[in-house]
């Protein structure tokens, strides 16, 4: 119990830290608030008031349009779950072999295999080239596969993998494993997962986000409105909206009619309330892993 | 002698080494595959920079049209240097970028420290939930968010100027509040994202190092320099050396969206991803854009291989490769 | 280790060239004998010498081949196609044994997809285009990526859509008629829609009448001569009220006068200027393209600008690109506004009334002008790419000369999508799940007339735009290949300042001299003198 105490830091320190932490969170969390002020505010009253923190009027004409889109929004809900949950399983999985393979310092290609994966963080082939080749040649196209596929391998995220190893595996435990005849395998999924779990949690979770986020590949790979995920379904009605107002000139009168019928702004922010909820609902899920090796920590302390 | 001694590494490096190898290697197969496909085979579009890309009508098919469009040799990469703005956007690419590295794993690593130091685990949790947040949202997003504070009309901060009888200032008209703006508006969205990823770092530090240090009467400051800052180090050279990589490009929504691409601000704003987007919006032309991005990967590259190559210099396990 | 990353390099490249090489053996089934595709072609070109008429299989064009048509739309809320497909394709099947496949583009989602589909050489057929989305009709043709319809080696106009090229104002051919990769000729069907440009005041009526003005004042009126409307208004409804609500570059054009040059990608540095009275005139610099920016009108014209901004009649937020558009379509619906800009077409007052609540009247500024960019303002155009184009082609005359299948692909199923009432068409609720863009497919003219529309709309439209004149220079297109490094550097220069100059919110004094000054480096001169080259010669040609 004493240690305990020896290790928190002094009172004034801990209420300093507790202060500049929550001025920091209460800076990141406004904004999503008035995001989803401004989701429940009646388009009158944005257009004769503007934003505000405390509508005029309120109004759910935002997800009433939204909800229109029907068994599609359910559809898409289900699609994007599929994919984040397979892929970012899968993503993680290559990325910790791949990773596991860099960590290991006796590895003869461990240079070159680095070197492989980081080069493509800064080089590419661009757009076109690369919607050729998963299009044309892989037939990403109108599947799974087409979502799942591109996100696969992120390699920023192999090199933060090993890092991770690095700096919670120490170098002995490699050599006891090699000594007890442990095989490679067996050694990265018994051995090294558990203790670097922060790091893979951590790791997962951007994946998750990325695989959650992603619009763009869907829409280069996606015609068919049985694969359409969420992100990008609501993407496209925000794309939409985007583009009449801005040539509306060009369009001609069929646009403004188009356009009228459209709730701006406040559906603006109610694509971006139904795009984070769910994920930041998934957070805890993998925070799990990523604060309570603190606490564990602090216990043994 | 010799012989014998080679005999003999080859030896000990043997059955098991050769089988260690093969098992690493095929490790990373599913990862390299992935690679090789999705990533080193589009990578045939780069020549698009110094081709003029047009279609060859006899036979259209993009191999086909690279084969038969003309080499232009460094033709593609002119419209990059042609402004009298050249020197300006590079400056302003590279300061922002310097400013956010150096800045960002100052605020993240600060943050990442004192969540650890949080004992309270619900509020720790919650700490580090909110922080994360502005990733969330997209720079179109947040530039609502700022305009509800900035606009010239009805913007929150105006209001306050009015009550005060102060001078009312178009936010979007004067360049010179931007750059803090940018960078405040950067650090906002980004810290959250490194700090998770600092956080993670230190909780998988080896905690009998902490208490080793504990026992030799090491202070709470102490053990924060001594343990856990060393143990951040790899975390933190490899992010920054990530970072550098991407020194010539720069976030598009944060200085597009964000001051709703405002013709006065462009001197603070301007950067080289919104002169190529404003250049290249009407005439799309694939090898311009191809070749922008070369540019900026090379001048990249360059940077990373030179941070690379210091940092072996110094401390060889912490450098990228 | 530097060679093996070489090497690999190396391995990678040649496999990316072998498969490319399987996926070229694809397009044309022997890549070894290219001899094999062209007799294809040329055996459809025998039996197009006999003249077309109505009915293609009557002709003895042989279309026993039965083909897929991939067809890339713009602007289309389509959900639920399968109806109209259904009954389009049995159709089709009957008089061109073809079966069309739509790929419904979305607003905002077109451009980056259809671009795309198109530089990647994708297996569609037809795609739309114009001269103001991503895939700008000149700067592709000129890439090659649309094919030549005209060419006079395998003219497929002539051999499948003389009726379509017939029924067609010489006006919209005209506009069409550009130099593309193979030669001066046509490169997309262009549609029959609002082919002109009129640019006109917006004028909230009531709000108007509340101060005691009438529609005459505003047509008595110009620019600059606005003030005292605009200042009563201002006064009687307060401070943050902001009566003039432009939209910068169309405001700059009615007042100046100003014809945008069809493929100038800067922002508008080029301009011709036309005789305000008779746009079939040249203006006051004669047949001459001029630096917009540095004239005397824009002078004169953001000068006045900068005095209404002061004097608070137009809103800041009308000088911050993102933020303009967005708020000018609020204030319309709002009718937070007294006189605003608008870039007519027909039909226009009525719809606007309708959606915003209050009388909405049009004043015209300028008469009603057909320029380059207006008659290629949609259009559907056949993919070099395409392996079929003798058979799109057939599908794009009889799209734009059969009503029944305008109508269908349009309006959807009869019965379904619509009933008729009196002959005109009424929508029904399954109309939300079929909705493609109207003015994108083509000929709007032979549709069917809503009921809101009326009975004679169409006479009415024909003889509206049918009295449009064209301006002097219809049919020229600006190609900046030869001063793509200034385009850009211009694009640039123009995005810093011409907004906010058109809408006052900064200072011309200082402003504009620091512009002209900024245009003059980044080579303004070359790519006037350019532009005006081509333009001369491009006069030459045409006598």
């Amino acid at each position: 119990m004493k240690r305990k105490l020896d290790n928190s830091v002094s009172l004034p320190a801990a209420v300093i830290i507790n202060l500049l932490l929550a001025a920091f969170c209460l800076v990141c969390i406004i904004p999503f608030i008035f995001v989803i002020i401004i989701s429940f505010t009646s388009e009158e009253s944005i257009r004769t008031v503007g934003y505000s923190f405390i509508p005029a009027e309120w109004s759910l004409e935002a997800y009433r349009y939204v909800l229109e889109l029907g068994d599609q929004l359910w559809r898409s809900y289900a699609n994007s779950f599929l994919v984040t949950i397979l892929g970012t399983f899968l993503s993680v999985l290559t990325v910790m072999m791949y990773a596991y393979a860099l960590f290991r310092k006796d590895f003869r290609y461990r240079g070159f295999f680095t070197f492989f994966c980081f080069f493509t963080m800064l080089f590419g082939g661009g757009l076109a080239p690369t919607y050729m080749v998963c299009k044309n040649l892989l037939g990403l196209s109108n599947n799974y596969a087409a979502l799942i596929v591109p996100g696969l391998l992120n390699p920023f995220h192999v090199i933060v993998m090993r890092t991770f190893f690095q700096t919670s595996v120490p170098d002995s435990l490699i050599e006891a494993a090699a000594i007890d005849g442990s095989g490679e395998y067996n050694t990265l999924f018994r051995i090294i997962v558990p203790i670097a779990k922060p790091g893979i949690a951590t790791v997962s979770l951007l994946t998750a986000l990325g695989y959650w986020n992603e619009w763009f590949i869907a829409m280069l790979y996606i015609r068919d409105a049985k694969y359409i995920p969420l992100q990008y379904l609501l993407m496209k009605m925000q794309n939409q909206v985007d583009f009449l107002v801005k040539n509306s000139a060009m369009i001609g009168a069929e646009a403004a009619n188009i356009m009228s019928s459209l709730p701006k702004d406040s559906l603006r922010m109610a694509l971006v309330v139904l795009i984070v909820l769910p994920i930041a609902c998934a957070y805890p899920f993998f925070q799990r892993y990523i604060i309570s090796g603190l606490t564990i920590g602090s216990v043994k302390g | 002698m010799s012989k014998a001694n080679v005999a003999q590494k080859k030896g000990s490096q043997g059955f098991t080494g050769r089988k260690k190898t093969l098992a690493l290697i095929s490790m990373t197969l599913p990862g390299v595959i992935w690679l090789i496909l999705l990533r080193y085979l589009p990578m045939f579009g780069i020549v698009l920079a110094f081709k003029n890309y047009v279609v060859y009508t006899k036979k259209p098919g993009v191999i086909n049209n690279i084969i038969h469009s003309d080499w232009v040799g460094l033709k593609n990469f002119k419209f990059i240097f042609a402004t009298s703005d050249a020197a300006h956007m590079i400056f302003n690419t590279l300061t922002y970028n310097i400013v956010f590295i150096l800045l960002g794993i100052v605020l993240a690593v600060s943050f990442a420290i004192m969540l650890n130091e949080v004992k309270n685990k619900f509020v720790a949790k919650s700490y580090q939930t909110l922080m994360f947040f502005p990733y969330f949202l997209s720079w179109v997003v947040a530039s609502y968010f700022l305009l509800a504070f900035l606009d010239p009309t009805d913007g929150l901060i105006v209001h306050l100027q009015r009550v005060a009888g102060g001078e009312i200032t178009n936010w979007y008209n004067d360049p010179k509040p931007w750059p803090y703006l940018l960078v405040i508006a950067n650090m906002w969205k980004n810290t959250g994202y490194s700090t998770i990823l600092y956080l993670a770092a230190i909780t998988g530090i080896d905690m009998t190092q902490y208490e080793a240090a504990r026992i030799d009467g090491a202070s709470k400051w102490q053990q924060i320099w001594y343990v856990t800052i060393p143990n951040l180090r790899s975390m933190i050279i490899i992010l920054f050396i990530m970072n550098v990589g991407k020194i010539f490009n720069a976030d598009f929504g944060l200085f597009y969206s964000l001051p709703m691409n405002s013709g006065p601000l462009y001197p603070a704003t301007q950067v080289i991803d919104t002169y190529v987007y404003n250049a290249l919006i009407a005439t799309n032309n694939i090898g311009m854009s191809t070749a922008a991005g070369l540019l900026q990967n090379i001048v990249g590259f360059i940077c990373v291989m030179t941070a690379n190559t210091i940092v072996r210099k110094i401390d060889e396990e912490s450098s990228l490769f | 280790m530097k060679k093996r990353v070489l090497s690999l390099l190396l391995t990678t490249s040649m496999v990316a060239a072998m498969l490319a090489g399987c996926g070229s053996t694809q397009a044309a089934p022997a890549a070894d004998a290219p001899a094999q595709t062209e007799t294809k072609t040329e055996e459809a070109a025998p039996a197009a010498d006999a003249p077309a008429t109505e009915d293609n299989a009557e002709a003895g064009v042989d279309i026993s081949e039965p083909v897929t048509l991939k067809w890339y739309l713009e602007g289309s809320n389509v959900t639920d196609d399968s109806a109209v497909l259904e009954e389009a394709n049995a159709y089709l099947k009957e008089k061109l044994n073809v079966t069309l496949e739509p790929i419904w583009g979305t607003w905002g989602d077109f451009d980056d997809g259809a671009t795309l589909s198109i530089q990647s050489s994708e297996d569609v057929d037809i795609y739309f285009t114009c001269s103001w989305t991503k895939n700008e009709y000149n700067a592709f043709s000129k890439k090659g990526y649309f094919l030549r319809l005209d060419d006079p080696e395998n003219n497929l106009i002539e051999k499948y859509a003389s009726d379509l090229w017939n029924l067609l104002p010489d006006v919209l051919t005209q506009g069409a008629t550009i130099t593309g990769a193979d030669g001066y000729g046509v490169y997309a069907v262009p549609g029959y829609k609002d082919i002109a440009t009129q640019n006109c005041w917006d004028v909230n009526v009531p709000l108007l009448e509340k101060y005691g003005y009438t529609i005459d004042d505003i047509k008595n009126a110009d620019y600059f001569s606005l003030g005292d409307i605009l200042e009563t208004v201002k006064k009687g409804e307060g401070d943050s009220f902001y009566p003039l609500l432009i939209e910068g570059a169309v405001l700059e054009r009615m007042v100046d006068n100003t014809i945008i040059v069809t493929g100038d990608t800067t922002g508008n540095v080029l301009s011709y200027i036309i005789d305000p009275k008779d746009p079939s005139k040249e203006g006051a610099y004669g047949n001459t393209i001029i630096s917009k920016y540095e004239s005397e009108e824009f002078k004169k014209f953001v000068e006045q600008s900068r005095e209404y901004f002061l004097k608070g009649y137009i809103d800041p937020a009308m000088g911050n690109a993102e933020q303009a558009n967005d708020t000018r379509s609020a204030k319309q619906l709002s009718g937070e506004y007294l006189i605003g800009t608008q870039s007519y077409s027909l039909g226009y007052e009525l719809q606007a009334t309708q959606e915003r609540g209050f009388e909405v009247a049009m004043v015209p500024v300028t008469p009603a002008e057909i320029d380059t960019t207006s008659a290629q303002g949609a259009m559907m155009a056949i993919s070099t790419a395409s392996k079929h184009p003798d058979r799109a082609m057939m599908f794009l005359n009889l799209l734009n000369t059969d009503p029944y299948l305008m109508t269908l692909l349009n309006y959807g199923k009869e019965g379904v999508h619509y009933e008729l009432e009196d002959g005109l068409v009424k929508f029904t609720d399954k109309r939300s799940d079929y909705q493609p863009w109207t003015n994108g497919m083509g000929n709007v003219t032979i549709l069917t007339p809503t009921v809101d529309q009326g009975a004679d709309f169409w006479d009415g439209f024909k003889s509206y735009y049918g009295s449009a004149v064209s301006i002097p220079i219809i049919g020229f297109s600006f190609d900046s290949t030869a001063v793509e490094a200034q385009a850009g550097a211009l694009s640039n220069v123009c995005a810093q300042y011409s907004l906010a100059l058109e809408a006052g919110t900064i200072d011309p004094e200082t402003a504009l001299p620091e512009f002209i000054q900024k245009l003059k480096d980044n080579g303004i001169d070359e790519f006037v003198a350019e532009a005006n080259s081509q333009l001369q010669a491009f006069l030459d040609s045409q006598k």
